[in-house]
């Protein structure tokens, strides 16, 4: 890519990043309270109330959240970027998947801090860093492609049809649910526990628990297959983005 | 005469009507043709609606044409656009950056100038603040201190030569009209055939999205005058 495109994603990032901050009293405290809430929420009704878990309930339910929540962020995020920012787009030309980049890398930041957050807590708990850490940025790597590659999709179909964005977060919403983010998959009849290990949300769940609760190396078959999909869907995505960008200037936002 | 760098052979460019799956569409610009040489300044003229800014925009390569072609020598070409990309809670330094990264600058280009830019918008201290605090007077003095660093080699304008308070406006227009004098190529749209006539040594008249006339800046609005008239007259 062309380095002042490099430079423009960069700064952007930087300037999302710092004026989010600013737009609230607590600024970059909220990073990390809002997704503790939300975990807190989980906990009280899954585990506390239904009693769904066992003892290592809550370090899962943690470590699911906290992965899931930066997947659906770059997915939503990026998704929506294009869309709005359809006033720049129709001002400068610029290839428009800069817009979900920039709104990616934002929130991939924002996860380094909560994720820094939830290895603290799990030492607290019990679970201390351990030697199988090093495969961590491998795991990122294919989760952040997997998003992004579906962050792309969205964003190049939202701005043409914005009613979108009342499904996509729905049907997250049910991926989250068949993805072992809030329940084991085990709970899931055997007669579609194939299904389940198709599913690259699951196995990347799967792998990341493995590593920070048990020390555990990912099954790197099962990752590379994950890893081919991420790519493939990032291949599809860009591409989509690119075929329909000169569309894009002619909408109006 | 400079070489040709961009050329319009019979562009139209159709928009949907409306966000519905039957809408129709419609022709913005229906057959333009256009030839812009290096620095030439070009004014474009037409009523309301004849497709003065969408033809900008083609130009700018924002949008494709969808029927005709568009020839254009490798040039960068920047529409002119103000407070591109701005956000409230950013201080003006970082916007400046930001707009100057959006407009197509280099980033050590922008930091180089942020003296420059701070100066021509003489926003002193306030320069490091949100510009969420600023009035709007100083929102457009920084806006146009940013806008008038970038160095596209075909400068597009859509009607903005001046901004801000009286003293601001006469200083805002004579560093446009500075920048439009230095051998600059330049593409004009605007209302105000005063700015045109002042500014451009040729012009282009256009007439629901088609080009009725194009040549020297006299014998253009002279047919375009005579055409007021006439229209006039029959009413």
């Amino acid at each position: 890519m062309h380095r002042h495109l490099i430079e423009l994603i960069l700064f952007s990032t930087y300037a999302e990043l710092r004026a989010e901050a600013a737009r609230s009293y607590l600024g970059l405290i909220w990073w990390v309270l809002e997704p503790a809430m939300m975990m807190g929420a989980f906990w009280l009704v899954f585990d506390v109330i239904l009693h769904t878990g066992g003892p290592d309930y809550l370090p899962f339910l943690l470590i699911g959240m906290t992965l899931w929540q930066w997947m659906k962020s770059c997915i939503t995020h990026g998704g929506y970027a294009i869309w709005s920012n359809l006033a720049m787009v129709r001002q400068v030309n610029l290839p428009p998947i800069v817009f979900p980049l920039i709104a990616m890398l934002s929130d991939t930041v924002k996860f380094m801090f909560i994720f820094a957050l939830l290895v603290g807590i799990l030492w607290a708990m019990g679970y201390p860093p351990n030697a199988a850490y090093w495969a961590l940025p491998i795991l990122f790597l294919a989760i952040f492609a997997a998003a992004a590659g579906a962050g792309f999709v969205v964003a190049s179909i939202v701005p043409l049809v914005p009613d979108l964005r009342f499904v996509i977060e729905q049907v997250l919403t049910v991926v989250m649910f068949l993805s072992g983010v809030i329940f084991p998959l085990a709970k899931v009849p055997p007669g579609l526990q194939w299904l389940m290990a198709l599913n690259p949300v699951a196995v990347v769940m799967d792998d990341a628990r493995g590593i920070l609760m048990h020390g555990q190396l990912p099954n790197w078959i099962g990752l590379g297959k994950v890893g081919a999909i991420a790519l493939a869907m990032c291949a599809i995505g860009s591409l989509t983005v690119h075929r329909l960008a000169p569309r894009f200037p002619k909408l109006a936002g | 005469m400079g070489e040709i760098l961009i050329e319009l052979e019979h562009v139209g460019i159709a928009f949907s009507a409306g966000r519905s799956v039957v809408g129709g569409r419609f022709w913005a610009l229906e057959d333009v043709n256009l030839q812009l040489r290096r620095g030439e300044r070009l004014g474009v003229i037409g009523r309301n609606g004849a497709g003065k800014s969408t033809l900008l925009r083609v130009i700018a390569d924002i949008l494709a044409p969808d029927r005709g072609r568009v020839r254009r020598a490798p040039v960068t070409c920047q529409l002119l656009s103000l407070s591109l990309g701005f956000v409230p809670h950013l201080s003006g330094r970082d916007n400046a950056v930001l707009s100057g990264l959006m407009l197509g600058l280099r980033r050590r280009e922008i930091v180089k100038r942020l003296p420059a830019i701070r100066e021509f918008s003489e926003l002193g201290d306030f320069f490091d603040q949100p510009i969420a605090t600023y009035s709007s007077g100083m929102n457009m003095r920084l806006a146009f201190s940013v806008a008038i660093q970038v160095e596209p080699d075909v400068l597009l304008i859509d009607e903005v030569l001046s901004v801000g308070d009286a003293e601001f406006q006469q200083k805002s227009g004579a560093a446009m009209a500075q920048r439009m004098g230095e051998g600059q190529t330049v593409v004009l749209v605007s209302h105000d055939e005063s700015q045109i006539a002042k500014r451009c040594d040729r012009v282009l008249w256009i007439e629901h999205g088609r080009s009725v006339l194009e040549g020297g800046r006299d014998e253009v609005f002279a047919a375009y005058h005579n055409d007021l008239h006439l229209v006039a007259d029959k009413r």
